[in-house]
């Protein structure tokens, strides 16, 4: 027996490695290994007030902060039965896309793209292709200025609170904003020129299960209450309060991330998934785009996820200046949060964060004191599906040279844009 | 004389520093052309792992036996060592958990798996080896990280605000959260360099950038009671980001 060992997975947030066993030419083991430490915030939010959930449970992950503030907020709501107003909605979803265009481009910039050019890293990438660089510092400085005009701070918003906002951004703010996202429309045109230029990465295809919020606005990462799970071209509805039929999780001693399949099946969330599910947004610029970037959907290489992440880039902008253009249109108005009166409840929230399906569920008593958090993540959720795509990456390369393997399986672990710190998290049974 | 050699870790935590490090996106080109990166995992796959460092800048607490070996590890090779982030300097939210039992913990999470699990109380830095420069704040602010490069460049240290987020608080003129609108704010007792960020947008602080020296807990849990919150939870509140910090 042979094995192949990444011990520590570089350009990815957190820590993990890679373990496969080898009996000749078979495959007889794959694991991804999370050795990330267990913080337990899950257990560690109850007994805390509901005002106190949100800032700790965003320290889950830096990368996607907002997202978890906001699925928290959303779960918090709807334990409490808030309704927020259609303007905070709004600017919830453009906090989401200022993450959303943060987390792609630092992905597809400074940590995947090296690989395809055979670059150790940006910094190096940088010496050689500056232009490429900078225009993913660009978009990424876009992201992170949305976040911290909407959000309050770029890691972790502190302005996003239950029942809506400290301080809504004022006018000037957004008129700052949308000059930005209409100079950034080019440089996510750009992504696409430099995407379709990159060399194929064809080494590694399966059959895909994917799962990604059905909202009823096909276009949101903040709004809905179901996920859509599409197999083989056949779809299934898993209502958010029956969210642990689709996650099935189970602790496995190799990792501190739980694994989850669905109807016994390993499944991906994440930019893929999103657009297999609501394939109708793929119109206008994004379908030739797509066509550019040689992607037909449902895909079947788990690399495809970077051509998504791409696609997003672009979707995520066009989204951000329609909400500018909304809200300045109706007229920013200084709204304070909506009274919050706590209820003894629970509630779940299922959002899109920048790596696909997240997920908070909380209950409270009566003084709005939590008894019990879970939360599931999309890397944890797409553990059980790098493994099975770890898998088919080594059993059809054809070369059994060492550093062949290992490449490929860091550049697939990397299309998962995975957040090992977000995998690491408690479940409650 | 070339340039210092820099290593960037990350124990257990968010990634929310190295993330700070990597949104300078005006300088970092600038950044990498004045000091040598040799090892930074988050952003580089080739990596030197065992030469010297003149500068090693580490977030995250210590939580398993791993991350205390890498620790220990990074302060042999390094010149200096920098505590970056709440986490770093104070243990920061997932030492939330002193006094519990965690293995109990790590059961109810985890069921039978967990027990096997490398995982202990969350640790600062210091507790475990000689730190040089603490940078504190969750995260911390990008103009601290780029302060702190630019006076280690010149040979000098970086100094930091010592007065609470109160005083920042005060000076842009903000209406009092505690005392006029009886809100929880810890910005009393918090080391100030954020701008009194929160506060300025009508939030309480909730102190994530940990205690400032001399800080006054007792007295401000006087406040919270008078101002009708539990004395308990007040003081769980104070010491959700420094479990030592505060009293």
């Amino acid at each position: 027996m042979s094995v192949i060992v990444i011990e520590h997975l570089a350009r990815v947030e957190g820590h993990g490695g890679i373990t496969v066993e080898l009996e000749g030419d078979a495959v007889t083991n794959v694991r991804f290994d999370v050795f990330e430490g267990s913080r337990l915030l899950e257990p560690l939010v109850r007994g805390k007030r509901y005002d106190e959930v949100p800032p700790i449970l965003s320290r889950i992950c830096a990368i996607c902060s907002a997202a978890h503030t906001l699925t928290s907020l959303k779960a918090t709501e709807a334990a409490f039965g808030i309704r927020v107003s259609p303007q905070t909605e709004l600017l919830r979803e453009l906090l989401f896309r200022g993450e959303s265009i943060e987390s792609h481009a630092l992905h597809l910039f400074l940590l995947a793209i090296p690989d395809y050019l055979n670059y150790p890293g940006a910094v190096a990438l940088a010496a050689d292709k500056p232009a490429a660089v900078l225009l993913g510092l660009r978009l990424k400085k876009l992201g992170n200025r949305i976040q911290e005009t909407i959000g309050g701070r770029a890691v972790h918003p502190v302005n996003a609170l239950v029942g809506g906002f400290g301080k809504v951004p004022a006018l000037d703010q957004l008129i700052e904003l949308r000059s930005g996202l209409l100079q950034a429309a080019a440089d996510a045109d750009a992504a696409i020129d430099l995407m379709a230029s990159l060399p194929a990465a064809d080494f590694c295809h399966s059959e895909t299960v994917y799962a990604a919020l059905r909202s009823p606005h096909l276009d949101s990462y903040y709004l809905g209450d179901e996920v859509m799970v599409v197999t083989d071209g056949n779809r299934a509805i898993v209502p958010a309060s029956d969210y642990a039929s689709l996650t099935n999780e189970k602790a496995v001693p190799h990792s501190h991330a739980k694994h989850s399949s669905f109807r016994g099946s390993p499944f991906m969330v994440g930019s893929l998934a999103r657009l297999t599910v609501n394939p109708r947004r793929l119109t206008g610029k994004l379908a030739v785009a797509m066509k550019r970037l040689k992607l037909s959907l449902p895909a079947d290489n788990p690399m495809d996820n970077n051509k998504a992440q791409a696609l997003e880039l672009i979707n995520d902008v066009e989204r951000a200046l329609e909400i500018i253009e909304q809200l300045l249109r109706d007229g920013i108005k200084d709204e304070r949060p909506m009274p919050v009166q706590p209820r003894a409840g629970t509630g779940t929230a299922i959002t899109e964060a920048p790596r696909g399906l997240l997920i908070h569920s909380y209950q409270y008593d009566a003084d709005g004191c939590v008894v019990a958090a879970d939360v599931i993540t999309p890397t944890a959720l797409n553990a059980a599906s790098m493994e099975l795509h770890f898998r088919r990456g080594v059993e059809q390369c054809a070369e059994r040279e060492e550093a062949v393997i290992t490449k490929r399986l860091q550049m697939i672990a990397r299309a998962y844009d995975p957040c090992i710190s977000c995998s690491v998290h408690l479940v409650r049974r | 004389m070339g340039k210092p050699t820099v290593g960037i870790f990350g124990l257990t935590g968010c990634a929310g520093d190295q993330l700070v490090i990597l949104n300078c996106e005006d300088q970092l080109l600038d950044l990498v052309a004045l000091i040598d990166i040799r090892d930074f995992l988050m952003a580089s796959s080739e990596n030197r792992t065992d030469c010297p460092l003149d500068v090693a800048l580490v977030e995250g607490a210590v939580l398993t036996n791993r991350d205390a070996e890498r620790l220990r590890a990074i302060r042999q090779r390094s010149n200096l060592l920098v505590a970056l982030g709440t986490c770093a300097v104070w243990g920061g939210v997932a030492a939330l958990d002193r006094g519990a039992d965690r293995s109990q913990l790590l059961e109810e999470v985890y069921g039978e798996a967990g027990h096997g699990y490398d995982s202990s109380h969350a640790q600062a830095l210091r507790e475990i080896v000689r730190v040089d420069l603490n940078i504190t704040g969750c995260p911390i602010e990008k103009e601290h990280f780029l302060a702190a490069i630019a006076a280690l460049l010149n040979g000098d240290t970086p100094v930091y605000p010592s007065y609470p987020v109160c005083t920042e608080c005060r000076m842009q003129e903000n209406n009092c959260l505690l005392m006029e609108r009886g809100l929880p704010c810890c910005g009393p007792v918090t080391a100030a360099g954020c701008g009194a960020r929160c506060p300025d947008l009508r939030v309480p602080c909730i102190g994530c950038r940990g205690p400032m020296a001399d800080a006054n807990p007792v007295s401000l849990l006087e406040v919270l009671e008078q101002k009708g919150f539990d004395r308990r939870q007040a003081a769980a509140r104070l010491r959700t980001f420094a479990p030592e910090g505060v009293a």
